[in-house]
């Protein structure tokens, strides 16, 4: 009862349960310490209150609360990122949107469904199962990540390639602006006058407030759907076919490529029948109307075979498409099966030079001794390059560190930029200086002023703020010699 | 703290990278969304007890105890984390630092004691029968006052039905099918009876890991020989399949590999008939200790594809909360995770009539019948078909 006691002392505390209720907010040490983390190895400081809101009304008060006590926030959903983009720097509120996870309007003619945004990406697209409309950007963690998360990393997935990302698939959003006031971005009757503040909001990274609602737009399942393994004993024929097909004409609704180390990661548990021999498998898609996708999967096929591909397969049925699906979406959580660790870039890279980038990371990871697993979505040219490790071996992280931000230069080099989907977070802020000017940046920062003027919502995060915040570590901290 | 706390294998500690693909397989995670509750977060707060970071608070245990350990997590990770093992550890840590709620210590007390359970069984035979006591989460309606002593004979390679604890008490007409499908197929089994009685699957899942491996051990020295050993319920057999790691001995080894699903085991050894011509539909729930730790599912459908068109649920095999002592333990999680159950089956069901349901598992049936679906053991099913079949309505021993 002490404790209790004590804990009614904290006027913070007491505000957000008094917003909110007791169940849904907690400042106990196990809750701050799974929400300091995300999906990816990077640590900032930890988490302060956390609070489950379920409604805008409920997101407003927690922001209004927090701007009462002169408190940063930060908006996570399924923690399922991959730069850090929802690790705490201080002691923010966390604002955990997974309880709002409600479907709340399905409007099959105008293809648009209100969504809350804890609704996790795939029992969206499952629950349109039978209507013939789907959600077409498919991040490979769809099946956890939520729709609000997407919508903050502007988050792509293999069919994006054909289909675009998630900015394309959002019509209209309801947010909590940092000062409290709730305002709709967008309408789903079409473009609005003036600018595109949806747009400027999607891809925001939570740093421009909190989409409470969100209206995207729903895609037509396509009639046909074609999807073909192709099998390379040369990872840079692969690269060229990729190339090639784009430049024949040719866009697939999906193009992906992983290597024979991503391969056999994922073979045993996914048991699509990927060849364990192959130096790279290459996963290309076509759907539409048959006769189009007949054609597309000839040229494809063409093309593959001058690039002196070994085997051409095409999945038989449904089952077999969605288990070579389900290996492709699992190659990051596999990595465990080769290392306990792993630390990707997502940078992207003009595709004409793909053979030749994809060459240089295998340099570069053998110069440091690493291994590195390559999975990405080859046609449109972002990378995404596993650096696997153990981070209790001394000296490692210090090796990974260096070998990323080579990759990261390489990329850059070529004319590629930082990031293609999982944004820049925590983990890659130190590289926006070599991407963009410094005008450039100071344009940036004042659109997120505009937003955000004391720089509360999601702070230390995206533009390069010199703050300390933010390092990489080992997801698997355990010193050695401890009875675990 | 305790300085052997945990005592958890690092190795499986590290096989998880934190991707989260499992969060929405867990079914505490699914009705919360609390990553309290969820298998990447109870990993997370092992390392830090683990490592020493902060001691086991009460907010700490509660996360360990509000897992079902339906093993769901299991089968969505793609780097094959061992959550099970993990979690099993840790509750056996926990049982030296925090009681079991006294429903659940007398509960499993009373499972592995034959003559106090048929006392127990009796008291509440009588209070159903007084009308009290229905519709009750973990007790089937309609148990039976008492039973005689069944006739137990496995000196021979024949197979041998495990008969378990409640199961032979409460449901024994469950027994009773698999004996009649069994029969069909021209098989002869034996019983384990009672006085080897209960597998110790709920002490294990409850942590009282010392409990459990004597019972183990009187299961291994009561059922010898070399014939299969075949089990009606998924919890059950989960559990003798690992008594092998569990007792760590070649005998113990030797037995876990004698130990098959019913339905497993007639796929496995028999041509099954002809299809019937007018097929009922049929939505089989999968029990989690079929489907995730024993990976055997696929087999209850192999058995009843003769007799009836199967209907699947499109959860994917998330847990209906039943999970044993949990729905004892745990009640309003059980009750709320059973919610996304039942939503399950309506949505399968569609709009036509209401169809029975099928679930290889007595708890998950109890749950399930609770709330008022018509719910069955797939074998309960056969039986009534191989019956039809046969033309006879024979008794079987089960029923002498």
């Amino acid at each position: 009862m002490r404790k209790r006691h004590q804990k009614l002392k904290d006027p913070l505390l007491k505000a957000l349960i008094r917003a909110l209720d007791e169940n849904r907010v907690t400042d106990g040490a196990s809750a701050r310490r799974i929400y300091s983390k995300d999906g990816s190895v990077m640590e900032g400081g930890r988490a302060g209150i956390i609070c489950f809101p379920e409604d805008t009304s409920e997101v407003a008060a927690c922001v209004s609360i927090a701007k009462e006590f002169d408190r940063e926030f930060v908006t996570r959903g399924a923690g399922t990122g991959l730069a850090g983009g929802s690790v705490p720097c201080n002691d923010p509120i966390m604002i955990v949107t997974t309880r709002m996870n409600k479907i709340i309007d399905v409007d099959l003619k105008k293809r648009i469904a209100w969504v809350q945004p804890g609704v996790v990406n795939l029992d969206l697209s499952n629950s349109l199962k039978g209507t013939g409309l789907h959600f077409a950007p498919d991040p490979s963690s769809q099946q956890a990540c939520t729709i609000g998360g997407n919508v903050a990393n502007n988050s792509g997935g293999p069919h994006c390639l054909a289909y675009g990302v998630t900015n394309s698939h959002v019509a209209a959003l309801e947010v909590v602006l940092p000062d409290a006031s709730i305002a709709q971005l967008g309408t789903i009757e079409g473009e609005a006058g003036g600018y595109d503040l949806r747009g400027v909001f999607v891809g925001g990274e939570g740093t421009l407030g909190v989409a409470t609602l969100i209206a995207v737009r729903l895609t037509e399942d396509p009639p046909e759907i074609a999807t073909l393994l192709l099998d390379f004993s040369k990872i840079t024929d692969a690269a060229e076919t990729v190339s090639q097909i784009i430049a024949n004409g040719v866009l697939p609704a999906a193009l992906e490529l992983m290597d024979r180390n991503v391969v056999a990661a994922v073979e045993p548990f996914a048991k699509a029948g990927y060849p364990l021999d192959a130096e790279a498998v290459l996963i290309a898609e076509v759907d539409g109307l048959p006769e189009g996708v007949s054609h597309e999967v000839n040229i494809i096929s063409e093309i593959a075979k001058n690039n002196g591909v070994r085997e051409v397969r095409m999945a038989a049925n449904e089952e077999e498409r969605e288990r070579i699906w389900k290996g492709r979406k699992s190659a990051f959580g596999a990595i465990a099966k080769i290392q306990p660790d792993y630390y990707l870039h997502d940078t992207v890279i003009p595709r004409g030079r793909l053979a030749e980038v994809i060459q240089k990371v295998y340099e570069i990871a053998e110069k440091y001794g690493l291994t590195v697993m390559n999975v990405f979505h080859a046609g449109d040219g972002n990378l995404h390059p596993l650096l696997v490790f153990d981070a209790r071996l001394p000296g490692t992280l210090e090796k990974v560190q260096r070998a990323g931000e080579e990759i990261v230069q390489i990329s850059l080099e070529v004319g590629g930029v930082l990031s293609g989907e999982h944004g820049i977070g925590l983990e890659k802020q130190r590289f926006m200086s070599q991407q963009f000017s410094e005008r450039d940046l100071e344009a940036q920062d004042a659109l997120r002023r505009s937003f955000d003027p004391e720089n509360r919502s999601n702070p230390h995060k995206v533009l390069p703020t010199g703050s300390s915040c933010g390092e990489m570590s080992s997801l698997n901290e355990i010193p050695e010699g401890v009875w675990i | 703290m305790k300085e052997d706390l945990l005592l958890l294998d690092p190795e499986a500690l590290n096989a998880c990278v934190s991707c989260g693909l499992c969060l929405p397989h867990c079914p505490t995670y699914r009705v919360t969304g609390d990553e309290r509750m969820s298998p990447r977060g109870r990993i997370a707060l092992m390392r830090s007890v683990g490592t020493n970071e902060f001691d086991p608070t009460a907010e700490w245990i509660h996360s360990m105890d509000t897992c079902v350990q339906c093993r769901g997590c299991e089968t969505a990770c793609p780097s094959s984390v061992p959550f099970g093992d993990l979690i099993g550890d840790t509750k056996k840590a926990l049982s030296g630092i925090r009681k079991l709620p006294l429903a659940v210590r007398g509960g499993l007390f009373i499972l592995d004691k034959p003559l106090l359970l048929a006392g127990v069984t009796f008291f509440i035979g009588s209070l159903q029968k007084l009308g009290f006591l229905r519709n009750s989460s973990y007790i089937p309606a309609d148990v039976p006052l008492f039973r005689r002593g069944i006739k137990t004979d496995h000196s021979s390679d024949d197979p041998v039905l495990f008969t378990g604890c409640v199961m032979e008490a409460w449901t024994p007409w469950v027994h009773s099918a698999a004996i009649k499908t069994l029969n069909f197929f021209g098989v002869n089994v034996s019983l384990s009876g009672k006085k080897v009685g209960c597998c110790g699957a709920l002490h294990e899942h409850s942590g009282l890991r010392s409990v459990s491996e004597r019972i183990a051990e009187k299961v291994v020295e009561g059922i010898p020989g070399k014939g299969p050993i075949l089990v009606n319920s998924a919890g059950c057999g989960a559990m003798m399949k690992e008594y092998g790691k569990l007792l760590k001995t070649d005998k113990a080894k030797k037995f876990s590999e004698r130990v098959f699903d019913v339905h497993e085991w007639i796929a496995k050894n028999h041509e099954l008939p002809d299809k019937i011509e007018k097929k009922e539909h049929l939505v089989v729930q999968d029990p989690c200790h079929l489907r995730h730790a024993q990976k055997s599912h696929q087999f209850v459908r192999e058995v009843l594809s003769p007799f009836a068109e199967l209907i699947e649920l499109p959860d994917e095999g998330l847990c209906c909360g039943a999970g044993g002592a949990f729905s004892v333990s745990q009640k309003q999680l059980s009750t709320e995770i059973r919610g996304l159950k039942s939503k399950a089956l309506v949505e399968a069901m569609g709009e036509g009539e209401k169809l029975r349901v099928v679930s290889a598992n007595p708890g998950c049936v109890t749950h399930l019948q609770a709330e008022g679906f018509e719910i069955k053991h797939p074998l309960e099913v056969v039986a009534e078909y191989v019956t039809e079949m046969n033309g006879t309505n024979e008794m079987n021993k089960f029923d002498e």
